[in-house]
């Protein structure tokens, strides 16, 4: 029972930080209908700009806000210099993969030249020592700021998508880019502010990993990448709300089966349990009905 | 002058194989593309082809040839098995489907390790694969596809790649015509990576993962994929490149994505697209047109 209740404690903090990544990628799904592959690094970059802000000594808070901010931007010029280039020159979709993918390498070989390929490690603070035992189940602090981060972040999304004028204007454009142009929306500013959050997710999440594994290396972002894409395959492409469910689920699935499948074959039973979601429910496990987009 | 060949050959025949290599998959990937099949089961097809072909080898016995014939048809009977199922679903599904493909192959490689040596591989597979196997591959699959081209097959393909709804209301069989499509590709990348497990000396799980499967796509897609040479050209210049900027490790990784972010924004139907636009007026009309359905459908 105690490891029931401990595995899910770990499950639940992990999962909140996959949570929030798949928010991005996700979120750009939606708008744009692509898979933007430098979301990983986005992920990498935001842990690197909330590291420096910690060594500079700012407090946590205000470290995430710049890992947040760093990963905005880095979207924005994923944004800015690919992807609004092809669709002015009608570009094939498929060539947003491979830029973007090359973004993410050229990311990687920056962050390895400027920040070295050794791993890094956040400065100590009390958030990762405090922890409690409650009846065998280890609590720590710092899983609980991860969880209640999160749920903030994903809090402040929605809130953000559903209530502002900016996330009416996204949920326009990720209806029709058309229509969206024909009632007045500013499209292209609309798709950077998406590129923002989005990017803005990647870094908060690389924050928060680098700090619940206390790891940080150029090359962390390509697993969360897979991650991430498993992820919106679950919770449905496009689906935000999916992407928060679907998050969860990964990473109770993950630490579950870490302790009770044998070890062996668990990330396949995993993935081949994807590969049936898609066959069966391709609009992801939280889709009410076959809906067929227009 | 044969001297100077032959040192020519025997100080860049590594790159020499790995161009024809890449040439090799990324025909199995032009295969795929030439319907509109956005496939990144590339990195599965190539794990099966490569670990049946090394099982055959060093524990069974086989011959090469027959070995690498045996990871072929398995990575072609993976396609056939996965994409019945898999091409009954729509554009970016089809591609997330064979990315948890590509995934779940991996896994089962990193975890089954009598057969596959788990995370840590398998060492000292004897180097069967000569120069003229790989060209004679690369040869071949250009012969067919060029074939392809030009035959009825071709022609539904193309109808297909232009609108399947069209194609399929005036006679043309869309899912079977898709299905052996992917299933030639499957069988190629599969030879490839039989051919690449037996050039290395080693094969890991690593190898053939997400990126190799998006590698596999970079090469006709920076080619450019209407073109016949489009692959061949993508797969030299993306090997090359990184060998002429040797001179930095890191630096390389970033000016190479710099030059491969630069073609896609200044020539976005891929390098091949050069010569058509200047050389036939009524093809780049085509593929204007080939856009705008494309634009039209998403």
């Amino acid at each position: 029972m105690s490891t029931f209740l401990q595995q899910l404690v770990n499950g639940i903090s992990l999962g909140s930080t996959y949570a929030v990544f798949a928010m991005g990628c996700t979120l750009i799904f939606g708008v744009l209908n692509i898979v933007n592959m430098a979301q990983g690094a986005f992920f990498m970059g935001g842990a690197y700009f909330g590291l420096e802000a910690a060594r500079l000594g700012l407090p946590a808070p205000l470290a995430l806000a710049v890992a947040l901010a760093g990963g905005g931007l880095l979207g924005m010029l994923s944004e800015l210099v690919i992807f609004r280039t092809l669709r002015a020159r009608g570009g094939h979709r498929w060539m947003g993969l491979v830029a973007s993918l090359a973004l993410a390498r050229m990311m990687i070989g920056l962050a390895q030249e400027i920040f070295g390929t050794q791993v890094q490690r956040y400065p100590a603070s009390d958030l990762m020592q405090i922890s409690w035992e409650i009846a065998d189940v280890r609590i720590q602090l710092l899983q609980v700021v991860l969880l209640l981060v999160s749920l903030l972040l994903m809090a402040l999304l929605a809130f953000v998508l559903q209530r502002s004028s900016i996330g009416r204007a996204i949920r326009t454009v990720a209806f029709s880019e058309d229509v969206a142009r024909i009632v007045g929306v500013p499209v292209g500013r609309t798709i950077l502010a998406t590129f923002f959050l989005a990017g803005a997710l990647a870094g908060a999440a690389g924050m928060l990993l680098g700090n619940l594994f206390n790891v940080v290396s150029p090359f962390m972002g390509e697993q969360m990448l897979v991650k991430g894409l498993t992820v919106i395959i679950l919770g449905g492409l496009g689906n935000v709300p999916g992407a928060v469910a679907g998050g969860f689920l990964l990473g109770l699935i993950e630490v579950f089966s870490v302790a009770y499948v044998s070890s062996s074959f668990r990330d396949a039973i995993g993935f081949g349990l994807i590969f049936v979601i898609l066959l069966v429910k391709p609009n992801g496990l939280f889709s009410g009905f076959e809906e067929r987009r227009a | 002058m044969s001297a100077w060949i032959s040192q020519f050959f025997a100080s860049y025949s590594n790159i020499i194989d790995l161009c024809l290599l890449n040439s090799l998959v990324g025909y199995g990937l032009f295969l795929a593309l030439s319907a509109n099949m956005f496939s990144l089961a590339t990195g599965g097809f190539m794990a099966l082809g490569a670990y049946c072909s090394v099982y055959c080898t060093m524990e069974l016995g086989f011959p090469f040839a027959p070995a690498v014939f045996a990871g072929a048809l398995l990575a072609a009977l993976g396609a056939a098995a996965i994409g019945a199922p898999v091409l009954r679903l729509r554009g970016d599904y089809f591609m997330l489907a064979t990315f948890a493909f590509t995934e779940v192959i991996r896994v089962i490689a990193l975890n089954w390790d009598s057969v596959t040596g788990g995370a840590i591989g398998i060492f000292s597979i004897p180097r069967h694969t000569e120069t003229w196997h790989l060209a004679l591959a690369v040869a071949v699959v250009i012969y067919v596809a060029y074939t392809l081209r030009r035959s009825y097959f071709g022609r539904a393909i193309a109808a297909v790649k232009q609108d399947d709804v069209v194609a399929q209301s005036m006679g043309v069989n869309v899912f079977m015509h898709r299905l052996s499509l992917f299933i030639a590709s499957g069988f190629i990348c599969g030879a490839a990576g039989a051919l690449a497990a037996h050039l290395n000396y080693f094969i890991g799980p690593g190898d053939f993962g997400l990126v190799r499967s998006v590698d596999a796509l970079t090469y006709p897609i920076l080619g450019g994929v209407n073109a016949l040479a489009g692959p061949l050209i993508g797969a030299i210049f993306t090997t090359l490149l990184p060998e002429a900027l040797r001179f930095s490790n890191q630096l390389r990784e970033i000016l190479m994505g710099a030059l491969v972010v630069a073609i896609v924004l200044y020539l976005p139907g891929g390098a091949m697209s050069v010569f058509k636009l200047r050389w036939f007026g009524v093809r780049a009309g085509e593929t204007k047109l080939a856009a705008a359905t494309e634009q039209a459908q998403s």
